[in-house]
């Protein structure tokens, strides 16, 4: 079963404005558990967090320093 | 990217420094954190991230503008039986208060003649690269591994750092922990990217005083520090491309230093090379460089050399900061010239 | 102290141009620090520091200055030193890093020294007291006229060099002016949780001057007793504390989130804006419009003007870095 990660609706305010993801705290192909922080994400000077949504074997999709939006998929574990 | 440990996670070394203070202050009462924005900011530098929100404000302390005033008051602290973590926000900061710390927090056991000590840790950030000029980029490992009585280490990876953290925080000495704000993790800042690495959960110690060889090589010792070993573990790969094979030592710690991991290397390459982003003369590279000619000169086949910054204030315009830094290419320069 | 229209006016300009130009330094400062901010990247990298919001006291004070007196301010100096006078183009030029700048690109931002006009600046809190009272002491020693004015934030009233320039001001009757900016925030500390004291009026006591605290922020009160205590400086009777109560409409530095604010102050702090307040008050004193109006598109021009030789001037060679250590 795959899950992706994604970047959540709801961890800033405005829409429209781009992040950029700063750190994997998980490696490609690493097992990680539902919950565990996998990534840091900075939106104009404030950092977020992302947890892994499932247990599974994480694959990176997008890279340090790539510009992802609301809702986009970043990753997927299965 | 493939074969990877399972369960890894991997920590910028500001959650590893957070991490272990964080746990230390659950196994023991004494321990607390003071500084400037260290409560709810979490620390300029991410290093005390959460604190506040587990332990509240008794324990986790944001103070005045008052270096003297606070650093002393650790010192007062620890002398009384707590173990403060107190941060001095820039190293460069260290001329409003440097009395507290070099003639009191690590003179006073010493004065005790071992009766008393002075169990704190006093965390500071170091490091340019990113154009904050002359009162905001300096390193000085030299002014402090000079002077007696303080532990001085500094973390090239989040592994390091929680467990010299950790470490640092049991130590019952005095020890002055070094962090390099191009290493910690902060994406306003940039970081080099090999310092984020996987940390175990539990708490553990990474021996104060102990050198590593984070590359094994036979040609040239090549000697660094914090961000030093970064352009080191560089310069390696681009050596080793030309078919040089270059081993790398992580100094991890000025004081005690490892002068036997120093020697036991240049004995087997016979080619030294130190890296130190602090100024050039009057300092760790100097040191290193006498710690391996004192001992032996017949080992090195050429003359050890060294790659620093040069005796001037740290320029704030981009161009002429990046000219003075230490670099991948200046110690691969070094080597060919040898 | 009444100021005169043209001191009003020179107010009201300077005011503007510190205003147009931090807007101008906060658009090139974050070229090339969107979406990523990383403050090692852009024609402006490193630290930035703005003074919006803060125009009041800078120019309620420089307006008793000329260029032979002595201000010294801090890591948040561009409002300030555009009201000594400073030459915009070399001040610009600077924090742009350019052989053109004031140090040839070696200071930066938080670092500006114009010995035309008796300015410096630097970096570490509570860093400009000490100068002060030594150059009000040396215009003492050689019976030259001249008053020195530290600037300093409400936090580093914490900083022991505060403390021991203010002694030593008083002890010596020093003509020296202290001021301070209160923005009520260091970073993330809001004054209430560090300083002893409500208002740091008070402390002047301690040190044999007298104490004034301005509130509101406004460049008349502010011109007052600004006046009040350079005048008394002047006349040789010692030093003068005060403490003005100004906005920081900006972060600390580019790059803060300041989440620690609480919500909606900012939003009070826009709608308390000095720079439109001053001009409705310009105005409904009788001062015409249309000089209003000149003064406002003026300082676009030289602070357009300052941004463009900034960014055309050429990079010193950086081998300049290793220069100018000593004479």
């Amino acid at each position: 079963m795959v899950t992706d990660v994604k970047v959540p609706q709801d961890l800033w305010q405005d829409d429209g404005m781009e992040a950029v993801i700063t750190n994997w705290l998980a490696s490609d192909g690493a097992n990680v558990r539902n919950g565990a922080l996998i990534a840091e994400i900075m939106v104009e000077k404030s950092q977020f967090e992302i947890t892994a949504p499932a247990d599974g074997v994480l694959t990176i999709g997008k890279q340090v320093d790539d510009i992802v939006r609301k809702g986009d998929v970043i990753g997927k574990i299965t | 990217m493939l074969d990877q440990p399972t369960n890894e996670r991997r920590l910028t070394i500001a959650r590893a420094m957070a991490e272990a203070m964080q746990q230390e202050m659950q196994r023991d009462p004494t321990v607390f954190v003071m500084g400037e924005d260290i409560a709810g900011f979490g620390g300029i530098f991410g290093n005390t991230r959460g604190l506040f929100e587990e332990f509240g404000k008794e324990r986790v302390r944001d103070t005045p503008i008052s270096e003297t005033g606070f650093i002393s008051a650790a010192v007062g602290a620890a002398m009384d039986g707590m173990r403060p973590v107190v941060e001095l926000m820039f190293v460069d900061f260290f001329g409003v208060c440097f009395d507290a710390i070099y003639n009191q927090m690590a003179k006073n056991t010493y004065f005790a003649g071992g009766n008393a000590s002075v169990p704190m840790v006093l965390m500071t950030s170091t490091g340019g690269g990113y154009s904050d000029a002359g009162q905001h980029s300096q390193c000085l490992y030299g002014t402090f591994a000079h002077l007696p009585g303080m532990k001085v280490v500094s973390p090239s990876n989040a592994y390091d750092a929680k467990g010299l953290m950790t470490a640092a925080i049991r130590d019952d000495n005095p020890v002055v922990y070094m962090f390099h704000k191009q290493l910690q993790g902060m994406g306003w800042l940039g970081t080099e990217a090999g310092a984020t690495v996987n940390t175990p959960e539990e708490d553990y110690t990474v021996e104060i005083g102990k050198a590593k060889v984070v590359r094994a090589g036979t040609d040239v010792t090549l000697v660094g520090l914090a961000m030093g070993v970064h352009n080191a573990l560089k310069a390696a790969d681009k050596l080793a491309e030309d078919g040089v094979s270059a081993e790398v030592v992580d100094l991890v710690s000025l004081v005690p230093l490892d002068r036997e991991t120093v020697i036991n290397s240049v004995a087997k390459t016979g080619r030294l090379i130190v890296v130190d982003e602090d100024y050039h003369s009057y300092g760790v590279s100097g040191e290193i460089i006498a710690t391996v000619t004192e001992h032996d000169i017949s080992k090195l086949k050429a003359s050890p050399a060294r790659v620093t910054f040069p005796d001037v204030p740290i320029p704030y315009a981009r161009h002429m900061e990046q000219f003075c830094l230490p670099n991948p290419d200046k110690i691969v320069a070094a080597y060919r010239k040898m | 102290m009444q100021p005169t229209k043209e001191q009003l006016l020179w107010m009201y300009e300077n005011m503007v141009v510190s205003r147009r130009f931090e807007e101008a330094i906060e658009k090139v400062y974050l070229e090339g620090k969107t979406p990523a901010f990383n403050m090692a990247n852009g024609p402006i990298p490193g630290e930035m520091h703005l003074s919006n919001g803060q125009e009041p006291v800078a120019v309620g004070v420089c307006a008793h200055l000329d260029a032979n007196d002595i201000v010294t301010a801090t890591h948040r100096p561009h409002h300030q030193a555009i009201a000594k006078g400073v030459d915009l183009k070399k001040m610009a030029a600077e924090i742009f890093g350019k052989s053109t700048g004031l140090a040839g690109g070696r200071g930066g931002h938080m670092h500006l020294f114009d010995s035309a006009v008796n300015f410096a600046c630097s970096g570490i809190i509570g860093e400009s007291c000490g100068p002060a009272c030594g150059a009000a002491l040396s215009r003492k020693l050689q019976g030259k006229p001249g008053v020195a004015v530290a600037f300093l934030g409400e936090g580093a009233t914490n900083q022991g060099a505060f403390h021991e320039a203010a002694n030593l001001a008083g002890a010596w009757n020093l003509p020296v002016v202290f001021v301070v900016e209160d923005n009520s925030w260091a970073i993330s500390v809001p004054k209430s949780e560090a300083t002893a004291v409500t208002r740091n009026d008070v402390r002047a006591a301690s040190y044999h001057m007298p104490g004034y605290y301005v509130p509101g922020n406004d460049p008349y009160a502010i011109f007052d007793v600004a006046g009040e205590a350079i005048a008394r400086a002047r006349e040789g009777k010692g030093p003068t504390l005060i403490e003005v109560e100004t906005y920081r409409l900006a972060g600390h530095f580019m790059g803060d989130a300041e989440q620690y604010r609480p919500e909606g102050e900012k939003d009070e702090l826009f709608a308390k804006d000095p720079i439109p307040k001053m001009r409705e008050r310009l105005i409904s004193d009788g001062h015409a419009t249309k000089d209003i109006d000149e003064i406002e598109k003026r300082a676009e021009a030289s602070v357009a003007d300052a941004i463009t030789f900034a960014r055309e001037s050429e990079n010193a060679p950086e081998t300049d870095a290793l220069t100018a250590v000593f004479v």
